[in-house]
């Protein structure tokens, strides 16, 4: 991952990152609400190479450890999606490449914000962080599965074309 | 070739995960560079949130007139309004029932108004992805806004102001699991910690094992030192569910707040509660006392001796 597109893929996620917090969070839909940015990068994430996987990882983490209403330690988020990030990536090459397929790659994104959450939740338990009742988490875990599911095919192709648009030509290549 | 770049791939990720860990011990430890970079954040996202309330609040009125179909948006506030005036009502008087029958009534009357506030509107909600019940406010520090301030709502209790910067405020909602907070039953005085739960409901858990509770009874905040984070006398929520089956030592009740969290548009901040609020022994006021200070005047007599007549010659206040 080149450092011009390191920049670029850091700017696009903080934009998606204050659609986020501005705009997607104050929608109150049914269950729980719907995380725009987790399933962004998730996506981000499976499009990469297993280098490009973790350092993606990290930053995505980073920015979402930006979120003021956050109320874990800063850090847990990124070292959440470092980890992920090399689940993904290096599952990616033992299982195959599915993200040209859609409906799988989008079970797929939805099936990653879930881990992502419950590894969070497992994190901030470790970590002795008070996170509720189990079957309020549940809830919350299982409404941001659904809506993943229900509203990633839309954006998709916008951020397949993000990301093609910040590659470089060797990169393209 | 494979195996170099595996291994730079390992090293990599260790070299990630150590300093995930490292900003993690930073902030455990309280290093300000964390917190700061969330003001930061706070700081550059507050104009976009209420760029975004301004734009969405039409779309988000809409989408809630849809929901409600047929009935009247006029009409549901102020039947809203109606309840939430009955609701406080029917808290106040079993509070003071309550109050009256023990003594203390001269306690926690400071809650019951003339504070000095704020208002402000909610520019913001937490993320589903951080589980914490927040809300974010266009006021801050700016508007004299603090940290640990109580946030309340028409009908009570909301949450308490957790982080400010100049222009916007952070507010943790009651219904956070990290929520916690004194209250008393209005109706037998029982003091009790509620808990939030993450979503609409709430645990009462009762500090003395031999108090009373019922569904229906209304609970008011107790209060904090110097009325921060928690100012007393507020209406927090209703018992809707005693738990009779417990086995630990404490009572257990589920609780429904009186306020709408859910339905947040504009909220008040707590500045200070009132200095006149009889919350320390009030000493009586000594009444005017009048001294008639009386001196024999002696009279002629037919005898020729004086006789003793009363004439005021001093009034002392």
């Amino acid at each position: 991952m080149s450092p011009v597109r390191l920049g670029f893929s850091t700017a696009f996620l903080f934009l998606v990152f204050a659609i986020q917090e501005s705009v997607i969070s104050r929608v109150h839909l049914p269950i729980t609400g719907f995380s725009l940015y987790l399933a962004v990068l998730i996506c981000l994430i499976a499009l990469e190479d297993r280098n490009g996987a973790v350092v993606m990882g990290f930053i995505g983490g980073l920015v979402l450890d930006l979120s003021p209403t956050s109320q874990s330690p800063f850090g847990q988020w990124a070292l959440i999606f470092t980890i992920i990030g090399y689940l993904i990536s290096s599952n990616l090459e033992s299982v195959g490449d599915f993200t040209s397929e859609p409906i799988s790659f989008v079970v797929f994104i939805a099936a990653g914000s879930a881990l992502a959450l419950t590894s969070y939740l497992f994190a901030g338990l470790l970590l002795g962080e008070n996170i509720g009742s189990l079957s309020r988490t549940l809830i919350v875990i299982a409404g941001n599965f659904i809506w993943t599911m229900v509203f990633t095919p839309f954006f998709l192709p916008l951020i397949r074309k993000a990301r093609e648009a910040t590659l470089t030509s060797k990169e393209r290549m | 070739m494979a195996r170099g770049g595996s291994n730079r791939s390992r090293l990599l990720l260790v070299i990630l995960l150590v300093s995930s860990l490292l900003l993690i011990t930073l902030d455990l430890r309280g290093v300000g560079v964390t917190s700061g970079s969330r003001n930061a954040t706070q700081v550059i996202l507050s104009p976009i949130q209420k760029a975004a309330s301004d734009i969405f609040a039409p779309v988000g009125r809409f989408m809630s007139d849809v929901k409600n179909f047929g009935k009247t948006k006029a009409q549901i506030a102020e039947l809203k309004l109606a309840n939430a005036k009955l609701k406080q009502e029917a808290a106040f008087s079993s509070d003071t029932k309550g109050q009256l029958a023990q003594l203390k009534s001269v306690l926690d009357l400071a809650g019951r108004g003339g504070f000095k506030t704020v208002s402000a509107r909610v520019i913001g909600r937490g993320s589903s992805s951080t589980f914490s019940q927040t809300i974010t406010l266009d006021a801050g520090t700016g508007s004299g806004i603090r940290k640990n301030m109580t946030v309340i709502s028409e009908n009570g209790l909301v949450g308490v102001v957790k982080d400010s910067t100049i222009n916007s405020s952070i507010v943790l909602l009651m219904s956070d699991p990290t929520f916690r907070i004194g209250v008393r039953v209005a109706r037998t005085q029982s003091v009790g910690v509620l808990m939030g739960e993450g979503g609409g409901s709430y645990t009462l858990e009762l500090l003395d094992p031999a108090g009373t509770m019922q569904v229906g009874d209304s609970l008011i905040s107790i209060g904090s030192d110097n009325n921060r984070p928690y100012i007393p006398g507020l209406p927090v929520g209703a018992i809707t569910k005693v738990d009779h089956t417990t086995t630990s030592l404490t009572q257990r009740a589920t609780v429904k707040s009186f306020a709408n969290l859910n339905d947040l548009g504009v909220v008040s901040v707590v500045l200070a509660a009132p200095t006149t609020a009889p919350s320390k022994p009030i000493n009586p006021t000594p009444r005017a006392t009048i001294t008639v200070l009386v001196t024999p005047t002696p009279t002629p007599s037919v005898s020729g001796s004086p006789t003793p007549t009363a004439a005021p010659s001093k009034v002392k206040k």
